[in-house]
Formats: structure tokens, sequence, C-alpha cells
């Protein structure tokens, strides 16, 4: 059961990168890992610094793939795009969190891309 | 980069200057909000971000930070929406900057970047002057408020993107001008007069009397005899509200939201009537963000308390300080606030549970506790502020169906104010206007008695058992009857008719 959820996941991830690669946006890393969690994807989009989360789902009895980058798991994102900025000493760029949400349908094919830009702000 | 936008704000009824600035940054987009910010200011985050949006400006995905400074003062109501807005597309290079800073900003926004009014424009106003500002941009429908005020130039816009095109210089805007004596004889007519009422001719006298003199009254009287009545009509034979004074109300009207849009000014004494279920801070001001109370609505009018006896006791005891001053201090942790509040009270009440104790007609079913506990609800101490007590008795069938009908309010304005200009000549070097005002040493010396008056009172006293409290309320009211008669000294006539009005001393309260 665990393998299959590895790779429902791994699926969407590659549904997604190359959606995003189609988009325009050129993915410097793949699942980076820092002291705070794992970053799907880190890329570049028109001049900003994008960090990418993607959310795979097959059925949609749990409410869309985006709902379930819950308020956690964000605070997790904002903090290890904060430490991957931090490693590489860029303290005045521009940057976003965007998520990719991805419905599998039952051939384990996309049923339905969205794209959240933008999808997690700062709130302090 | 930071830009600043310069606003304003009312702490009770006195404003304040506020300096909106925005700073924006490269990072995480976020935007939020510092100063002390109530929240109704939190939500404008969202109500900003929509207006700009929708304004056809893009919303600037960075770091956005907001101060409204001074930061420790606490910032309410929504009016900063426009100064903030402002401030972020300023930063963001949108604005050509000499309007920008010669103007104070002053506007809520909704979602599609409308204007909406706000409260407190016409003190914004005035206190610009004092901060050496000259240009205020309010919503359109809090212009004809600010526009009294001369000396600060008052531009009027609906939307935000007409704000910015009028700032660019790509397009103009309103400006009001107003002229406040016009405005203030236009809204000064009333549409009853004493002339409605239908008999009751000694109670008339009274109030011209309290009217004259500026003494306060309880009318005590059965159910349905036209005290209410009465007392709304009231304002209709005081002095006509001057410049000064309806700016004072005005202000206060309008911090409170009760200056209607396209009103511009008071122009009629105000006349407040709360219900005897009203609490205190609704009655003397107060609340979690201080709002003017009743009392302080009535300034330079009229407070009327029906029912006087089923207002709660702790109520009516909060009525003492302002009564006694003319204002109400009202202190919170972060700050201390003083609202003006002078007014003429008039109570009025039955003079017993059922309502019928005097009643030549109708029964009385009381018992004797149950009338004494009745009127013991009044205090003391709220009493003895109250100089004029009238009985207003069951209207005469003759007198409901008498065609003929009383005075006209003018008529006894005139009688009053003639009576009042003796007073302001009178008092001219004292710190008090009217006579109700009159403290036991200066009674010695502006109210003197010739000597057959002096007998009536000294009788009265000794026969009447006058207590020395409602000697020098006879006192005081002789001295207005004198007034309104034209003569220097009391003479017999006045007081005897002074004494007519503390009747209730013995009749009810034995």
């Amino acid at each position: 059961m665990g393998r299959e959820k590895i790779s429902v996941g791994r699926t969407g991830e590659d549904i997604a990168f190359k959606y995003l690669r189609k988009r325009g946006y050129g993915i410097m890393h793949v699942n980076y890992r820092t002291p705070f969690g794992e970053i799907d994807a880190v890329a570049k989009h028109k001049g900003w610094l994008v960090f990418v989360e993607v959310k795979t789902r097959t059925s949609a009895s749990f409410g869309p793939p985006s709902l379930a980058v819950t308020p956690i798991k964000q605070r997790h994102i904002i903090k290890s795009a904060y430490a991957f900025l931090k490693m590489r000493r860029l303290f005045d760029i521009d940057w976003r969190i965007d998520v990719v949400s991805v419905m599998l349908n039952s051939a384990g094919g996309p049923q339905s891309i969205e794209l959240i830009e933008n999808a997690v702000e700062d709130i302090y | 980069m930071i830009a600043k936008v310069y606003s304003s704000c009312v702490i009770g009824i006195n404003p304040t200057e506020v300096v909106v600035e925005a700073d924006i940054s490269p990072g995480l987009p976020a935007f939020n909000i510092v100063g002390l910010p109530d929240t109704a200011v939190k939500e404008s985050r969202d109500r900003v971000k929509a207006a700009i949006k929708n304004s056809g400006f893009s919303f600037p995905l960075k770091r956005i930070t907001v101060n409204m400074a001074p930061a420790g003062v606490k910032k309410e109501g929504a009016a900063f929406d426009l100064p903030m807005a402002l401030a972020i597309l300023s930063c963001e290079e949108l604005l050509k900057t000499d309007k920008l800073d010669s103007f104070t900003f002053l506007g809520e926004l909704s979602l599609d970047g409308k204007l909406k009014p706000v409260r407190g424009a016409l003190p914004v106003a005035i206190g610009l002057k004092n901060f050496g500002r000259n240009r205020l941009l309010v919503p359109k429908e809090n212009a004809r408020e600010a526009a009294v005020v001369k000396e600060v130039e008052i531009f009027s816009a609906q939307s935000l993107r007409d704000v910015v095109d009028f700032i660019n210089g790509k397009a103009d805007l309103k400006r009001e001008l107003s002229d406040p004596e016009r405005i203030l004889s236009r809204n000064s007519r009333y549409r009853i007069d004493f002339n409605d009422v239908k008999g009751q001719e000694h109670v008339k006298r009274g109030l011209e009397v309290a009217a004259a003199g500026g003494h306060n009254v309880l009318l005590v009287g059965p159910p349905g005899s036209g005290k209410s009545m009465l007392a709304k009509r009231l304002p209709t034979i005081l002095s006509e509200i001057t410049m000064d004074e309806s700016l004072e109300t005005s202000k206060i009207h309008s911090v409170a939201g009760l200056l209607p849009p396209n009103k511009g000014l008071v122009g009629t004494r105000p006349f407040r009537a709360p219900h005897h279920t009203i609490s205190d801070a609704a009655l003397v001001g107060g609340g979690i963000s201080p709002m003017p109370g009743e009392i302080s609505l009535a300034h330079n009018g009229v407070l009327f308390l029906d029912e006087l006896p089923e207002f709660k006791r702790n109520v009516l005891e909060v009525l003492r300080q302002p009564l006694e001053d003319g204002s109400i201090t009202i202190s919170r942790v972060s700050c201390t606030l003083t609202y003006p509040a002078k007014f003429m009270l008039v109570g009025a009440m039955n003079p017993c549970p059922c309502g019928h104790f005097t009643d030549p007609k109708r029964e009385c079913h009381c018992s004797p506790i149950q009338i004494q506990h009745y009127l013991s609800k009044i205090s003391g101490p709220l009493l003895d502020r109250i100089d004029i007590h009238l009985e207003v008795p069951r209207l005469k069938y003759e007198d409901l169906t008498d065609k003929r009908r009383g005075e006209f309010s003018e008529k006894i304005r005139e009688r009053v104010n003639k009576a009042r200009s003796l007073q302001k000549e009178r008092y001219r070097s004292e710190v008090m206007l009217f006579n109700a005002h009159l403290e036991p040493r200066e009674m010695e010396k502006y109210c003197g008695m010739d000597r057959e008056s002096e007998e009536l009172l000294k009788l009265a006293i000794l026969e009447l058992g006058i207590s020395a409290r409602a000697y020098d309320k006879i006192l005081k009211v002789s001295r207005t009857i004198a007034d309104l008669d034209g003569k220097n000294t009391i003479e017999a006539h006045h007081i005897s008719e002074a004494i007519s009005y503390r009747s209730l001393d013995r009749n009810l309260w034995g």
C-alpha cells in the first residue's frame, strides 16, 4: 500500500513537471531537501523564483488536491523556501510559492491539472 | 521604496493627523498592516487589494507593509482604505507626488473600487487648519459636511480610479464650495410648533421660563396628558443655534454617523429622547471603542427622559458629572476622552405607578408604599439639578375642542431671546451664561429683590417649609421670570410664580 502511494505521488510529479516546462518554467531542482522538509520543485518563471508544491489525487472524494496544502504544510513550505534562499544567499529577489494540483484518472494518466500561482502568502 | 500619504482620524471628537506609509520589498508576497489597527482597519487588506485590482491596476506580488503613524494611537474605521491604496500605488511609482503630498485623504473602498462615505469628515476638516494642511479629498457624500470649513479646499470623488486620474493630472474633480450661513438658516426650520398643543397654557409658560433661563424641567402628569408632545417642542422656543454651537454639535453628530450626507450642518437644536431601557454607556458615551452618548448628541439642545423613574438607577447616576460640568470624561486604559455635553434636561413622569394619583377624574389604585417606592427611584442629587416642576394635567374637554390656538413658537422665542440677551449682558464678565448656572455667591450679587419679595420669600420658607435647596432654585427662577418681565430687581409676583414651580416638593415628596 505504501509503495502504491509513493508511485501515485511520483506519477503526479512527473505529470506536473512536464506541465510546468510547457508553461515556461525552467525547473532547476527537483525534490530538493532542506532541514524543514522537501520542496517538490524549484523553478524560474519570468524572472521569479518559484517553489512548487505538487499534490496528486486519484479520486475527488477527499476534495480537490489543492486543499491538501494545509496551513501546517504551508508553513513547512515557507520554512523550506527560506532555508533554500538562505543557503544560496538570495536575499533580495522576487519569489513565490505555486501549487500544482493533479487529478489522475483510473488509467494513471492526467485527468486534470491546475496551476495556482502565488498559492501561499505570508501572514505574520 | 517607501511612500507616504496623509490622512486623519478622530479621537473622541478631536482630530489627529495620521500618516499612512507603505513599504514594498521583494520576497514572499505578504500584505500586512501595522499601527494599532482595529478590526475594520485589518479588513482593509482585502478591500484595498480588490479595489486596486478592480480599478485596472495590478496588485504587487511583493512584501507590502503598511504603517499608520503615530503607531501608538488606535486606528478605527475604514476611512484609511483610500490612503492605503494610494500609498501602495505610489510605491509602485504610479502616482505623481505633488498633489499626493498636498492633499489629506479619507475614504472607505468597496471591492469594486468605489469610494464610500466615512464618519468624522467635519472634525477632520476643522483639524486640518491646525495641522497646517489645507486640502482634503473625501467621498462625495462627505463633501458638503466638510466644506463648511472655508479655510480648507474640499474635493470629492466617487472611485479610486477617479482619485488616481486626478492626482496624475488626467482628470478633474469637483471642488465643493459652501455657504455655511445659508446652510445653517436652511436647516433651521422646525416641522413642529408650540401652536400644535391645545391648552396647557400654564405648562407652556413654565417651559418658556425654563427656556429663557436654561433651567431643567420635570413634567409630572397622568398618561396622555401631552408631556412628550410639549417636551418635543421645547427646542422651537430656544434661541436659534449659533454657528459655533452648530459646528460643535455637527462635529459630534458626524463622529456618531448621524450627519446625513448632503446635510452639512445641524441647524436645529438637537432633541434626544432615549428609551428608558438605555444603558449607561449609550446614555453618556463609552463602549469598547468610545462613542459619544445621548447626552453629547444632545449638546446645545434638549435631553428628554420620558418615564424618568423607569430608568436604571445607575444610569441616572452617571448624569451627575455632565449636569454639573457640561462635559463627560470617559477613561480607558489607552486614553481619556472628554466629550462636550451641555444640554437642557427635561424629565417626564407619572405621579404614581398607575399614573392617576393627581388626576381628579380617575382613581389611583396605588398604595402609599408603592407611590413612595416609585418616587424614590429618582435620586436626590438628580432632583437637585431640576429647577422647575410642572404639573401637566389631563386635558379638559373644552380645551380639546377649543378652536382657538396658543401662540406660535416664534412669538415665544422672541421673549426668550430678549431674556437671554439680558443674561448675556449681565454675565459677560462671568464664566456662566444663564441664570440656571448661578452659584449661591453669584446669586447674592445678581438676584436683588425688593422688600416685598423678600417678605414673601421669608413667609414661604416659614409657612411652606421650603428647604435651603429649594430656596436657591426659587431665587434663580425668579431671576429668569424678572428677566422675562424686563425688570432688573426681582419683585413679589416673580417670586410667587417661581414658588408655584416647586409645588411638587410638597405634593409628592411631602
